[in-house]
Parts: C-alpha cells; structure tokens; sequence
C-alpha cells in the first residue's frame, strides 16, 4: 500500500510539473476570465482608437480636395415647357438627375436619387414637389428641401448654365 | 477582506464605470462624426473629435491613477 501510495504521488507531482503545463498555465475554467485591470487596459486602447478614428475622420473633408466637375450639356431651352421636367445623368452616366422648369420658367435641377433610401424622385407638377414614391418622401421644387414623409436631408443640387438655348450642368452642390 | 482593500476594489470598479461611460460617449461622437461627414457638413467632425480627444485624456488620466493606486495596494500587501 505503501508503495501504491508514493507511485500515484510521483504521478502527481509529474503532472504539476509537466513542460506543458509551464508553456499553457491558465487552465480551462480561467480561459475567458478577464481581470478588471485588463478591462481597464482594453477600454483605455479602446479609447484612443476611437479618438483617433475620430480626429481621421474629421481630417478627411480637409485633405480629399474637391473634384473638379465637367460642363456637360443636359438639355436644350426650348425643350422642357414651363411646369414640365427632364432627366439626365451627371457628373457620371450613373447619377441619374432631374431637371424641373417652374412655372416661373426659372431652370433648377437636382440628384434624383432619394436622401432617404435612394429610390429614384419624380416630378409632380400639381403638387410642385419632387416626390419618392417607395415611401411618400416629398421634396420643394424651389430648394430640394424634404417637407414630408421619411427624407431628412434635402437633395444634391445640379448648378446650371444657360447659354443661349442650351443648358448646362457645371457641378453638384451638397447642402 | 481588509478594509483598505474592499476600499481598493469599490474605487477600482468605480473609475472601471466611468472609464466605461467615457467610451460609450466617444463612440456616440464617432457615430455623430460619420453622420456629420455624409451630410457633408465639416463643422461638427472637428468639435466632435476634440470632444473625443478631451474624453480620451481624462480615461488617460484615470487609467493611469488606477495602475499607480493598484501598484500602491500591491506594494502595501508584500
């Protein structure tokens, strides 16, 4: 008995003394315990990540210099009748814009994708708005400012030329 | 339990909260930021990371009285 008793010891202490356990020492139950210290470590480096995603994002409006946008012909004058709209691209073939003349025959065009979830806006003349039809978004012809339904922010100008019969876009402006 | 190190780990977990507050409040800023950006709007990005930039000294500064209160504690008990 003896004997038995000093062998399963040995066994004992091969185990506690084994390489692996100096190379992997936290054992299984420990494994997904985090100390508060280390939560302080991690919301620290959390913190100044965050800060410095922050101080990158706001540097990027300052770096990224506006691109210069082409004089593209959109329409010809004598083509859209006071009250009535046209729709063209710009500045690429794929921003897709609409073109209104007021009733006033003053020329204003604007992005034709919603602000909301980017559906595609259309002229109403009876109403004078441009509207999104997936979610009943209304737009003033006058601004592009969004007074009814889920949009919040108004829609991307087109700047306009006119000269002579022609009209052309010159660039986009955001508000 | 002695008192000085239940008092120890009350202050721990306390300046553990506001660290925590701070963090979420940074990342308010930084969801703030990006929707600022999309608006195209530059003014509100720069407030906002100055913000975060003051809120991340002060978790700075906490971190750090934490790591010299814990190593006071430590060098008290040996």
């Amino acid at each position: 008995m003896p004997e038995v008793d000093q062998k399963t010891e040995r066994c004992q202490e091969c185990k506690n003394k084994s390489q692996w356990r100096e190379d992997f020492p936290v054992g299984w139950e420990n494994d997904n315990y985090i100390t508060r210290r280390e939560m302080v470590k991690f919301l620290a480096l959390g913190s100044l990540t965050i800060a410095g995603a922050n101080f990158v994002l706001a540097g990027i409006p300052h770096l990224v210099k506006a691109a210069q946008m082409p004089r593209t012909k959109i329409a010809s004058g004598s083509s859209i009748p006071a009250g009535s709209s046209a729709l063209f691209s710009y500045p690429t073939e794929h921003d897709p814009c609409i073109l209104v003349r007021k009733q006033n025959r003053d020329l204003v065009a604007y992005s034709q994708v919603c602000t909301h979830l980017s559906c595609a806006v259309i002229h109403r003349e009876q109403e004078n708005a441009l509207f999104c039809p997936c979610h009943q978004g209304f737009f003033t012809v006058a601004e592009g400012r969004p007074y009814a339904g889920p949009p919040t922010r108004p829609l991307p100008r087109i700047k306009l030329e006119v000269h002579e019969d022609e009209i052309f876009a010159t660039g986009v402006e955001v508000s | 339990m002695s008192t000085r190190r239940a008092q120890g780990t009350t202050l721990f977990t306390a300046l553990l909260a506001l660290i925590g507050i701070g963090v979420v409040v940074q990342l308010w800023l930084l969801s703030a930021t990006v929707d600022a950006l999309l608006r195209h709007e530059n003014s509100t990005p720069i407030h906002a990371a100055i913000a975060s930039g003051v809120l991340f000294a002060i978790n700075g500064l906490l971190v750090l009285y934490v790591i010299n209160f814990d190593r006071k504690m430590k060098r008290s008990r040996s």
